[in-house]
């Protein structure tokens, strides 16, 4: 869904009609203050005017990168931009539309197409295979509840096994990385900007971070700081065809180094976890036949 | 997409297809900005948006015209982030309020490109001068936004990114980071008998380190 947020009436029927005719489906606000009730997981992007009802444009920016954080934004306003002050705002990058440029309406609409298509604000690297790795994760995580205690077994089993205070079994969707079991720490849904696991399965193979604190991507994450997580290892959880839709982790309160053999061991759980999520789905596909 | 090729004179690399941002990587005394600025150069008709967090617009502008790269303020614009209100420059000079200010240079890039593109200049090549600047005055995660902002707008418009890093100052994980949001990535070193550049990630190019030469003018 797509917000469109316009104090001006008839402006913001002109500009949803013609998001709604490119195939959008989108939701509208007259202020600051409606826009903000409707932020929620299917908020696909956000098109305001900067003078608002309530509110500036780059002010509701700030609240939606707060709330959903991934979500492309376009100020599409009668300012220009000489007139707006973004210093104040200096973080919050946002596509700028001015309403007086020639077919602005469409080029929004472009702008909008790429930036859902590519997802090119976020503030993360996307694998490659990000489309196949969603359509992966949606086809093996139908009804993940239903492995809670196998997982729990087995982070449990991880943490005892390299001797560390914590373990956890996560899937990353679009936005967020839930957690299927924790073992030793307790973890809600997280931004996938503010996760470690976000840049793991970029890698190839086992990530190692010794330090959190070391390491740049991470060092301000308050997160990390509040879970009392300095150490993160983690295996993907990785289907056949290469795409990992999650990660097996391990997380200690202190900086430590993390062996050869312990990474072919995590490894080997995240290859467990994996079978056991194919193992579900197969028995999903037999039920359904 | 368009397939008409960015070509780079005097420079040993191939063409590059259009919508495409490198990462340049290399430290300053071996002529990274040098050829960074080199790579704006394209042919009659193109335009350039430069962005600069660390000279003044004199000064970058006088170091285009070393590099071959002619200004022309209906082609050529540059979003200064350092100030110092230079009025003799031949280009359009944007003042943004400085390098924390991402929120601005974005905005002022997506409006000077549309104003290009609506004097019909369709090909536009981009430099950023440079990402250091950038990290020194925010953190990793703002900045890898406006570069996957800035990366998607240029391959949306078919345009040419070069931004430009020294790797030397910072550490693997955000120059891997970075790398990770442009098509490909060219190194640049001093060797012996001068600076060198390889490419990586982009296809047809030789990824063998070569010699570049610095003499444009």
């Amino acid at each position: 869904m797509l917000l469109c947020v316009d104090s001006d009436a008839a402006a913001r029927t002109a500009t949803a009609e013609t998001l709604r005719d490119a195939g959008f489906t989108v939701a509208e606000a007259a202020t600051a203050g409606a826009a903000r009730e409707r932020f929620d997981d299917d908020l696909e992007g956000v098109v305001t005017e900067q003078t608002l009802s309530g509110g500036t444009g780059l002010e509701l920016v700030a609240d939606v990168r707060d709330a959903v954080p991934d979500t492309p934004c376009v100020l599409f306003t009668d300012v220009p931009v000489a007139e707006i002050d973004t210093a104040a705002f200096g973080d919050l990058v946002v596509e700028y539309v001015p309403k007086d440029a020639p077919n602005a309406r469409s080029e929004v609409v472009d702008l909008l197409n790429h930036a859902v298509a590519f997802r090119d604000q976020t503030a993360y690297p996307l694998p490659e295979n990000e489309e196949a790795r969603l359509a992966a994760l949606e086809q093996h995580a139908a009804n993940p509840g239903e492995l809670g205690e196998s997982f729990d077994r087995l982070t449990e089993l991880a943490a005892e096994l390299f001797g560390v205070d914590a373990a956890a079994i996560g899937l990353i969707d679009t936005h967020e990385q839930r957690f299927l079991a924790c073992h030793g720490v307790s973890l809600g849904p997280m931004d996938r900007e503010d996760t470690i696991c976000t840049y793991a399965i970029l890698d190839d193979g086992v990530t190692v971070i010794e330090d959190t604190e070391e390491d740049p991507r991470f060092a301000e994450n308050e997160g990390l700081e509040a879970a009392n997580i300095r150490f993160y290892a983690s295996a993907p959880i990785e289907t056949g065809s290469g795409e990992a839709i999650g990660t097996f982790c391990v997380y200690d309160d202190e900086p430590r180094g993390f062996s050869a053999r312990d990474r072919e061991l995590l490894s080997l759980l995240g290859d467990e976890a994996m079978e056991q999520l194919t193992l579900r789905r197969r028995l999903r596909e037999v039920d359904d036949e | 997409m368009s397939d008409d090729r960015y070509g780079f004179e005097d420079v040993p690399l191939d063409t590059i297809r259009p919508g495409t941002t490198v990462l340049l990587a290399g430290p300053s005394h071996a002529g990274t900005r040098e050829l960074g600025l080199r790579l704006l150069a394209g042919r009659e008709g193109e335009g350039a948006i430069l962005v600069t967090t660390n000279r003044r617009s004199r000064r970058i502008a006088a170091d285009c015209e070393r590099a071959g790269l002619r200004l022309a303020a209906d082609s050529t614009a540059i979003l200064d982030c350092v100030g110092g209100e230079d009025s003799d420059v031949p280009a359009q000079v944007l003042p943004v309020s400085g390098p924390s200010d991402l929120t601005g240079i974005g905005m002022r890039y997506s409006d000077v490109h549309r104003e290009f593109a609506r004097s019909g200049i369709d090909r536009i090549r981009t430099g950023l001068f440079s990402l250091s600047t950038l990290l020194s005055f925010g953190d990793l995660k703002t900045v890898s936004r406006f570069v996957h902002t800035l990366v998607g707008r240029i391959d949306s418009l078919d345009g040419l990114g070069v931004l430009v890093v020294d790797p030397a100052i910072h550490d693997d994980a955000t120059i891997s980071t970075l790398s990770q949001f442009c098509a490909g990535r060219i190194d640049v070193r001093e060797g012996d008998d001068g600076p060198e550049l390889r490419a990586r990630g982009l296809p047809s190019q030789s990824r063998d380190w070569r010699g570049f030469d610095l003499a444009w003018e």
